[in-house]
């Protein structure tokens, strides 16, 4: 939805109304998944998605009828194999989808908390006697959308944290993939002479300090990323212990073979345990033969995806 | 020839999208006549632009780099032995190689976003199919994706890839095959593309596509041939034919490093003939 967001701060501007549909659940595979959001302005202007294609001509008469002052529904769509090869959907699957009016106000104050990255949950009652009513809530660490009883949450998570330590050349190309995959990224060295915003300019943030001291004060959660590219026992051995002392979703750290031994009797001797040791992914980054800084942001970007998907069918 | 100016070529080749390979002189013995850092860039043709040395050295480095041009692997060679003087470099053979071209075929959010981020791991990225595409992916959407994927198959693309999921690429796969696609063109499709990261949102699908690419084009064997080499038959250097000096001699061509060993040769056929047939 957050893609849509800034269409409707619009429409609510020019004092359109409109109706939103928005995926709430997806069987099977569906091209997008749930919180994918279709918006229809009284004007018949429409913004976003909800199949890539194949079903918003159903949906955008179903929001029609909305805006002319239907009742909100849940409406689903079967898509049986045959015919999405048909139409071309790129894979079967079904899609629950509830259209209802927009609230206006719920609106700007969405677009506010999100710009301002605090933590909040649309939701929205699709099913039962209170169906269609909206309300902001607190988020309370659930960061994927979820349909609790009558109530569908749609999380509008602060972007999740990256922090990459070490002010070389893959730092810069990290960043920017961590970027792509939506994180907020910070560049930490102790070095002042390497870790400027001039050699860094696509990141969010570059802090000049200890690793170690500047991890142990800063906010980690289990959708954290962690990248050490310090390569130097001095800073990396304190660094991970303190990584390791956290939910991080995913911690790597650059070094080849030996090092990596080398700085795992280190960490043993400082009382770390295997099992800990096992949650370092070490050498960074998946096996893919990356040569250049470039590649090697590739291989860590993948395997951070790999990471964190593996977490999310865990969970 | 100002010390820059075989810099300034390469850079312009590279500008260019050309090949090449840049040597570099890291080590000498004297008596020799490189020095250290002496640098020449060498072109697809054998052409040298440059100084490295002289007889001792240049075919020596001419080879290694038509080979490096091959493979793309850069190398370290040595003249030992191979000179009349006692004297030895070392040189430093790199391979620049233009980088590859990717065809993405298809508008829609993945191909957008692949064709971005392709260009950052130094890919030169088409819209549309190029016959010299090293790789394809495709991405309509299932608006045209059978074609597409016959279209890329019938090429030399060494990576064709649909964006899709399991079960559609499976549907996808079946029907190039029941249209009569060889099985070994079908062998080349990675249906659907991307290393396999679990299952991911759709936007991630072209970190995983991004990171088969990766993968594909640092394990990807060389499809050029190896150059063609002759022995020089005075010296017994190892020379590159396509920048030998050559004599015919019987019906038999012979190579040799420089203008002196042919003239050895034509002074005296029957001495080295033998050596070199």
């Amino acid at each position: 939805m957050k893609d849509v967001l800034d269409t409707l701060e619009g429409w609510n501007a020019e004092g359109l109304r409109f109706a939103t549909a928005t995926v709430v659940k997806i069987e099977r595979s569906a091209p997008l998944g749930p919180g994918a959001v279709l918006a229809v302005s009284e004007k018949g202007e429409v913004a976003g998605s909800v199949t890539g294609g194949c079903v918003e001509p159903a949906v955008y008469e179903e929001a029609q009828e909305v805006l002319a002052g239907g009742p909100p529904r849940l409406v689903s769509y079967g898509i049986a194999d045959e015919e999405a090869f048909e139409v071309g959907l790129p894979c079967g699957g079904t899609v629950h989808i509830f259209l209802g009016m927009g609230r206006r106000d719920l609106i700007d104050e969405l677009a506010a908390a999100v710009k301002d990255e605090r933590p909040v949950a649309l939701a929205t009652e699709i099913t039962g006697s209170e169906i269609g009513t909206q309300r902001l809530v607190e988020l309370d660490g659930h960061f994927e959308a979820a349909i609790e009883g009558d109530t569908f949450f749609l999380p509008f998570a602060p972007r999740p944290e990256m922090y990459v330590f070490g002010a070389v050349d893959h730092a810069a190309a990290i960043g920017r993939m961590g970027k792509f995959l939506g994180y907020r990224v910070t560049i930490c060295d102790a070095r002042a002479r390497f870790a400027t915003r001039e050699r860094f300019p696509d990141v969010d943030e570059v802090v000049v300090q200890w690793p170690d001291e500047f991890l142990r004060g800063t906010p980690v959660d289990e959708r954290t990323a962690i990248c050490v590219l310090t390569h130097d026992h001095k800073f990396d051995v304190p660094l991970l212990k303190v990584a390791l002392e956290t939910p991080a979703g995913y911690i790597g750290a650059m070094g080849a073979k030996r090092t990596t031994e080398s700085r795992n009797e280190r960490l043993r001797a400082e009382g770390v345990t295997d099992e800990q040791l096992a949650r370092i992914h070490a050498p960074i980054g998946l096996r893919i033969g990356s040569r250049t800084p470039e590649e090697v942001a590739v291989a860590v970007a993948a395997e951070i995806v790999a990471t964190r998907r593996k977490a999310a069918v865990a969970a | 020839m100002r010390p820059a100016d075989v810099l300034i070529r390469a850079g312009e080749l590279a500008s260019a999208g050309e090949p090449f390979a840049l040597a570099t002189v890291v080590n000498v013995r004297r008596p020799a006549s490189a020095r250290r850092g002496d640098r020449a860039v060498v072109t697809a043709d054998g052409a040298v632009y440059g100084w490295v040395g002289g007889s001792c050295s240049e075919p020596a480095v001419v080879r290694e780099a038509l080979a490096a041009l091959g493979d793309g692997e850069s190398r370290l060679i040595s003249t030992e032995g191979s000179c009349a003087s006692k004297g030895a470099v070392e040189i430093l053979v790199e391979a620049q190689l233009p980088a590859p071209l990717l065809a993405i075929i298809g508008e829609s959010p993945a191909a957008e976003t692949l064709a971005r981020l392709a260009v950052g791991i130094d890919w030169r990225v088409t819209r549309e199919l190029h016959e010299d595409s090293d790789a394809v992916v495709v991405a309509t959407m299932g608006r045209g994706d059978e074609e597409a994927l016959a279209a890329a198959l019938a090429g030399p693309a060494g990576y064709v890839g649909l964006v899709a999921s399991r079960k559609r690429a499976d549907a996808v796969a079946a029907t190039l095959r029941s249209a009569g696609l060889e099985e070994d063109a079908l062998a080349r499709l990675k249906a659907p593309a991307g290393l396999d990261l679990g299952p991911i949102r759709q936007e991630e699908v072209a970190v995983a596509i991004l990171a088969e690419l990766v993968a594909w084009r640092h394990a990807s064997t060389p499809a050029a041939p190896p150059p063609e080499e002759a022995v020089d038959p005075v010296c017994g250097m190892t020379v590159s034919l396509a920048s030998a000096e050559t004599h015919v001699h019987d019906g038999t061509t012979y190579a040799f490093c420089c203008v002196g060993c042919r003239a050895r040769f034509e002074a005296d056929p029957a001495r080295y003939a033998v050596i070199g047939a």
